[in-house]
């Protein structure tokens, strides 16, 4: 984690509301990993106190450039799709805990609803380079919030569900879910909170209806690794990056919280916000 | 008891507080001795301050450097290096900025609330940004006194910058059983009250809101502790006047003004309140004017030092509420968009204080409060229920 000044060098509007913005860090480039995301503060003109949290949505260590894909909602927001080329901006990061990829895991699920797509994308090229094969189920409401197939790499296989049927599969995107789920080692999804559930629901029981062997179970055999550590999350067959509204976003004002199926408060910006399924208590309303 | 109450003046607000053993006093006639002359140690006193007007309305003089002396006591032995503290609830255990603050160069650390069991905190959303603030009802979420004193203790020991455990309770005696578990806790520097908390015991009247009981759960907290005792106040009443002079008779070393302001925002959908505990706490630049307000008010009728806290974003915010009468001031919400901000106000002042040749900053309190002695301090009377 470091303060870091970047430069932005592209900002367009890629769908309705929607933006992409690359900004040249090669601070936060080099050391990221998927999953994780900044803390863009606001110019100080704009009369907003807090930062704004972004989903890392690509990084190239090469070039230097890490880009972000946001929806406009708000005043934070807005101010950024007033940024110029040329015009800085102050971010914290790299923040947060990763999305945890099993060395063995050969085929990825990666699932998006909407703007969630920020939240896996990286995920995406970061398997690519590993040499895994993987596929993006992406859900929207309709055709003109598709996530264009041009900003994914050619390699992936991208399947699209629309809530109006306008392209794509007509329906939510966990209805595509059932098809992929042998063929998937691992899944890892983002997007709304009832999505999510869903997602969360379906992957239950997984091992047992496909009959997966236990692997790697001869050393340490009975010792469960501790809930939430990364070794415990490269096991979990779902995971899931997880949204709350967000104040220091370092772990030091307990704003941002979900609450975990241990009955304590999980720090999305600190524990998360790449939890593991069966981390998180859906039903807490929380 | 009565003279204790009498109306104090500015004259009377010094850093060192009371009953602190003989503080160096300078005879009047001795005004014109420069201010960089005094030992860098002595606390800024009422004469000090006079002295150190005089000198700074002189033309600064270029090229002369001086050593500008922080310090500030805030009582009981109670040194910080400097009067720019982080504020509770916003700085976490100190740890979680990680590199990217230098604690070693804090004025001190108000850690976050602490109960005496664990708290899992309100049900979320808990933080929204409003105009020129945000509102917060993060419910207290702490993992209890004794869990606070095994994870963090031993970091704070090996900092230079004083660490204040900010305590809660929902009974005198929870107060009291906490303060005792913290008393001779290496690391530990001191305590701060936040007493913005339902009194269970007094069917869920905050303690703050009420001169008896704020003035009850000090006393019961000062005879249990030898430990540097500040008592936060909230802005949340008609008059604070009474409940910080209950407050200081009781006891405490220091008080801290302003908690957060009550409120509540909307949720986009407008069918409910958005943060799941509906009300939350205010803060940031919006609150500044309530907190100078109270800073006012409350620094000219009691003779312990105020610490302020409210809407504090840049060097001109310390100022002003030195200029009232704090002593000392701790940012919190500011933190969260610039975490670099506190060190940089500790650079900045001093740099203050070098321009205008002050050997300490405590020429810069008070300077807006009513100079006749005994002034009536209450002009905005007419405006209260």
């Amino acid at each position: 984690m470091r303060l870091v000044r970047t430069e932005l060098v592209d900002s367009r509007e890629i769908l309705p509301g929607q933006w992409l913005q690359s900004f040249l860090a090669p601070e936060l480039a080099s050391g990221v990993r998927a999953g994780q995301f900044v803390h863009a503060r606001t110019g100080d003109l704009s009369g907003l106190v807090l930062r704004r949290p972004f989903s890392i949505n690509t990084a190239n260590p090469a070039t230097g450039v890490i880009t972000i894909h946001f929806r406009t909602i708000g005043r934070g927001t807005e101010w950024f799709t007033h940024l110029r080329a040329g015009d800085t901006v102050d971010m914290l990061g790299p923040l947060g805990r990763p999305f945890e990829v099993d060395p063995r895991s050969r085929h990825l699920l990666l699932i998006a609803g909407g703007l969630g797509m920020a939240g896996i994308r990286s995920l995406a090229d970061e398997a690519l380079r590993d040499g895994r094969q993987v596929a993006v189920l992406f859900g929207a409401a309709s055709a003109r919030d598709v996530y264009p197939s041009s900003l994914l790499p050619d390699e992936v296989e991208y399947v699209i569900a629309t809530d109006d049927g306008s392209v794509g599969h007509r329906g939510f995107v966990t209805e595509l879910v059932p098809a992929y789920e042998a063929w998937a080692d691992q899944a890892f999804a983002c997007g709304p909170a009832p999505m999510l559930a869903a997602l969360a629901r379906l992957a239950t029981g997984r091992r047992e209806r496909l009959g997966v062997a236990k692997l790697g179970r001869k050393r340490g055999a009975g010792k469960p690794d501790a809930v939430g550590s990364p070794a415990a999350r490269r096991k979990a067959f779902l995971q899931v990056s997880m949204e709350q509204n967000m104040g220091c976003a370092v772990g030091a004002c307990l704003g941002c919280v979900i609450l975990g199926t241990n009955g304590q408060p999980q720090r999305v910006c600190r524990e998360g916000p790449v939890f593991a399924a069966d981390e998180v208590a859906w039903e807490s309303g929380w | 008891m009565k003279a204790k109450r009498r109306v104090t003046t500015a004259k009377d607000i010094r850093p060192g507080g009371i009953q602190r053993g003989p503080t160096p006093r300078r005879k009047k006639g001795s005004a014109a001795t420069p201010l960089s002359a005094l030992p860098a140690q002595m606390p800024p006193t009422a004469q000090t301050r006079v002295e150190a007007v005089a000198v700074a309305e002189l033309p600064s003089r270029p090229g002369r450097t001086v050593d500008v002396d922080l310090t500030v006591d805030l009582g009981r032995g109670l040194v910080l290096p400097n009067p720019i503290l982080v504020a509770s609830g916003t700085f976490g255990y100190g740890i979680e900025y990680g590199d990217v603050v230098d604690v070693d160069r804090l004025g001190a650390i108000c850690c976050k609330g602490t109960t005496l069991k664990p708290r899992i905190g309100n049900i979320t959303p808990r933080v929204t940004e409003t105009p020129g603030g945000m509102l917060n009802s993060i419910g207290l979420q702490n993992p209890g006194v004794d869990a606070v004193i095994e994870k963090y203790a031993e970091t704070w020991v090996g900092w230079k910058t004083p660490v204040i455990v900010n305590v809660a309770g929902e009974s005198v005696a929870d107060y009291v059983e906490v303060v005792r578990r913290l008393e001779g806790v290496p690391g530990v520097a001191g305590i701060e009250l936040n007493i913005s908390c339902p009194n269970v015991g007094r069917g869920g009247l905050q303690f703050a809101i009420d001169a008896g009981a704020a003035g009850e759960v000090t006393g019961a907290v000062r005879r249990a502790t030898d430990l540097p005792l500040l008592v936060k106040l909230s802005p949340n009443v008609a008059d604070v006047r009474p409940i910080a002079r209950a407050i200081a008779d009781a006891g405490a070393d220091a008080l801290t003004a302003i908690n957060t302001l009550s409120g509540i925002a909307v949720a986009p959908s407008r069918t409910k309140p958005l943060l799941g505990n509906i009300y939350g706490g205010l803060s940031g630049p919006a609150v500044k004017p309530v907190a100078l307000r109270i800073v006012y008010e409350v620094s000219q009728i009691v003779d312990i030092p105020v610490v302020a806290i409210g809407g504090v974003t840049e060097l001109a915010d310390v100022l002003d509420f030195l200029a009232v009468g704090a002593v000392a001031v701790q940012v919190g919400t500011a933190i969260f968009a610039d975490p670099a901000l506190p060190v940089r106000l500790v650079d900045e002042l001093t740099e203050v204080c070098r321009e205008r040749g002050l050997a300490t900053y405590a020429a810069l309190i008070g300077t807006s409060l009513p100079r006749k002695p005994g002034a009536p301090s209450s002009k905005g009377v007419e405006y209260r229920p």
